[in-house]
């Protein structure tokens, strides 16, 4: 079945208030910021947030704006530019649960509900670590029945829904991704429902010499939203750079939590036509 | 060779620690790691091949030294991994040869933390998080790096073990443990580990005193042969690694 193509607020309307959300894009670059600001501007309660594994203002928005209950994520922070400031602060006060996981469960884990795998033992290392102490949710013991040896084993990760930023989408909504993969090819392999932004729609048939692995096929996308630009303020590799200077806005505006949450509703308020206006580009 | 900068020094001291041939993993904000690999690969290490964080990429080699490891500006690189199979192969154990990391705090035997400062459930300061930490100690060895020698950074232990390193007790046995991280570089210094895997004094930066280093340490290093002074940046070097910083990110 084709993918219906929405805008991002019919998009996000498909969340459901309390699931558990996956968001695409590592560091500053692709993040779907396009559908977390629609997620914010209709005040979506997102009950697990599950990121790559790093990400920057794809966490760090929803948590300043009071919208997170539960976090997994290996990473939240935003490289050279600092720490998350709402993220480190609803860690420091107990306003947000973190399930702490590290980089390869949490890749295996999303491998592993793409596959309907139920459980993945984990390979060596987080075992030397105090994260399964801490996480006892995520991490349980298991004995390998080949060897009888022990292990940490994490849950599949199932997202209900998945957040994903893609460079096409051809008429019928097949997507292309057209940069590092990440782990959104995972995310969208894992996910009940994915909604992807893309850049630009291109003619049925265009994505037709594209490597297998690079492409997601339309039945597997719930929702297409058309969003030049849509990444603002990280970036689109071969399309648009990062906006480090909005970036670095945000996070001095994020210093102060005394009305944070209002000041990220004012900060999302305006339709993204309008936002991309006033940055004034066609990206 | 004079008017260099330390972190100029630091990229220096860590590409003469690699070894030619040897396959080098690095994470978020790769600009010193990928220096210091690119001027071991245009000087003694010319087989020497680098990963760069989540971008995959393999020895890209773009105009200016990046920011993130993720960025665009990574690309063109002769091939790149993508991350889930970077992941399996951290996790196989004989791919990679060495890991380069940091922390909020490193301890005595080289454990790094990125989590949590303080108490895990009520913590003091809540850092980033781990990313591939825990794949240090599958690493064949790591070299520990930190823009931040304080006595905050250098613990006697961390308060949250992300990134393993040596251990410390007989309660640890490690039995894929390969060689722990080997080297660590500082703005003041160098450290390496004694047979007991602990961290003890190596070399101390041109200008800087020994006294200067271990104030700013939190904990007392092991005794050891050293220190001497870490050789200065010789002409060759610090050429070749200007011209892979044409921007200066490694002056500011």
């Amino acid at each position: 079945m084709p993918a219906r193509f929405l805008d991002p607020e019919e998009a996000v309307a498909l969340v459901e208030p309390g699931s558990t959300v996956a968001v695409g894009g590592m560091q500053l670059t692709a993040a779907p910021m396009t559908l977390v600001r629609g997620l914010i501007r209709r005040r979506v309660r997102i009950g697990r947030l599950v990121t790559s594994p790093s990400a920057s203002l794809q966490a760090e928005l929803p948590i300043a704006a009071g919208l997170v209950d539960e976090i997994v994520s290996p990473y939240v922070g935003f490289e050279h530019l600092g720490l998350a400031p709402a993220f480190r602060r609803a860690a420091e006060t107990g306003t947000l649960r973190i399930l702490e996981i590290d980089e390869g469960s949490l890749t295996h884990a999303l491998h592993a509900g793409a596959g309907g795998i139920p459980f993945v033992p984990c390979p060596p290392g987080v075992d030397l670590t105090d994260i399964p102490r801490v996480d006892p949710e995520l991490f349980r013991r298991v004995v390998d029945p080949f060897t009888g040896s022990e292990h940490w084993a994490v849950p599949a990760i199932r997202p209900d829904t998945t957040l994903l930023a893609g460079a096409v989408a051809d008429e019928r909504g097949n997507v292309a991704l057209d940069r590092f993969p990440f782990t959104d090819r995972e995310m969208a392999l894992a996910a009940r429902r994915l909604i992807v932004e893309v850049e630009e729609v291109v003619p049925a048939g265009a994505l037709a010499d594209r490597a297998p692995g690079t492409t997601l096929p339309s039945f597997l996308v719930d929702a297409v939203v058309v969003a030049p630009g849509g990444c603002h303020p990280t970036e689109y590799p071969e399309r648009y750079g990062r906006d480090e200077a909005a970036i670095v806005d945000y996070l001095q505006l994020a210093k102060d939590p005394a009305g944070l949450e209002d000041r990220v509703a004012e900060l999302v308020a305006e339709s993204e036509d309008a936002y991309r206006a006033r940055r004034g580009g066609t990206s | 060779m004079t008017g260099w900068s330390t972190s100029e020094l630091m990229a220096i001291v860590m590409a003469r620690a690699f070894d030619d041939g040897e396959v080098v993993v690095m994470g978020a904000v790769p600009a010193l790691p990928m220096a210091a690999c690119r001027l071991a690969r245009a000087t003694h290490a010319p087989n020497l091949e680098f990963i760069v964080g989540g971008s995959g990429t393999v020895s890209p080699e773009p105009d200016r030294l990046p920011a993130s490891s993720c960025g665009g500006d990574l690309a063109p690189a002769a091939t790149t991994l993508a991350l889930p199979d970077v992941v399996l192969l951290e996790g196989r154990g004989d791919a990679f040869d060495v890991f380069c990391a940091g922390g909020l705090q490193i301890d005595a035997h080289g454990n790094c933390n990125l989590i949590v400062v303080g108490d895990w459930e009520r913590p003091k300061l809540r850092g980033p998080g781990t990313v591939g930490l825990p794949f240090l100690p599958n690493t064949r060895r790591s070299i520990i790096y930190t823009q931040s020698h304080t006595p905050r950074t250098f613990v006697e232990k961390v308060d949250f073990v992300g990134g393993p390193g040596h251990p410390s007790g007989p309660e640890q046995a490690r039995p894929y443990r390969k060689e722990g991280p080997t080297l660590v570089v500082t703005p003041l210094a160098t450290f390496d580990f004694d047979a007991t895997g602990r961290m003890r004094l190596s070399t101390v930066h041109p200008g800087v005193t020994v006294d200067e280093v271990l104030a700013a340490t939190g904990f007392i290093p092991a005794p050891g042969p050293g220190p001497t002074v870490t050789p200065e940046p010789t002409d060759e070097e610090l050429g070749t690694l200007r011209a892979i910083d044409p921007d200066g990110v490694l002056r500011r």
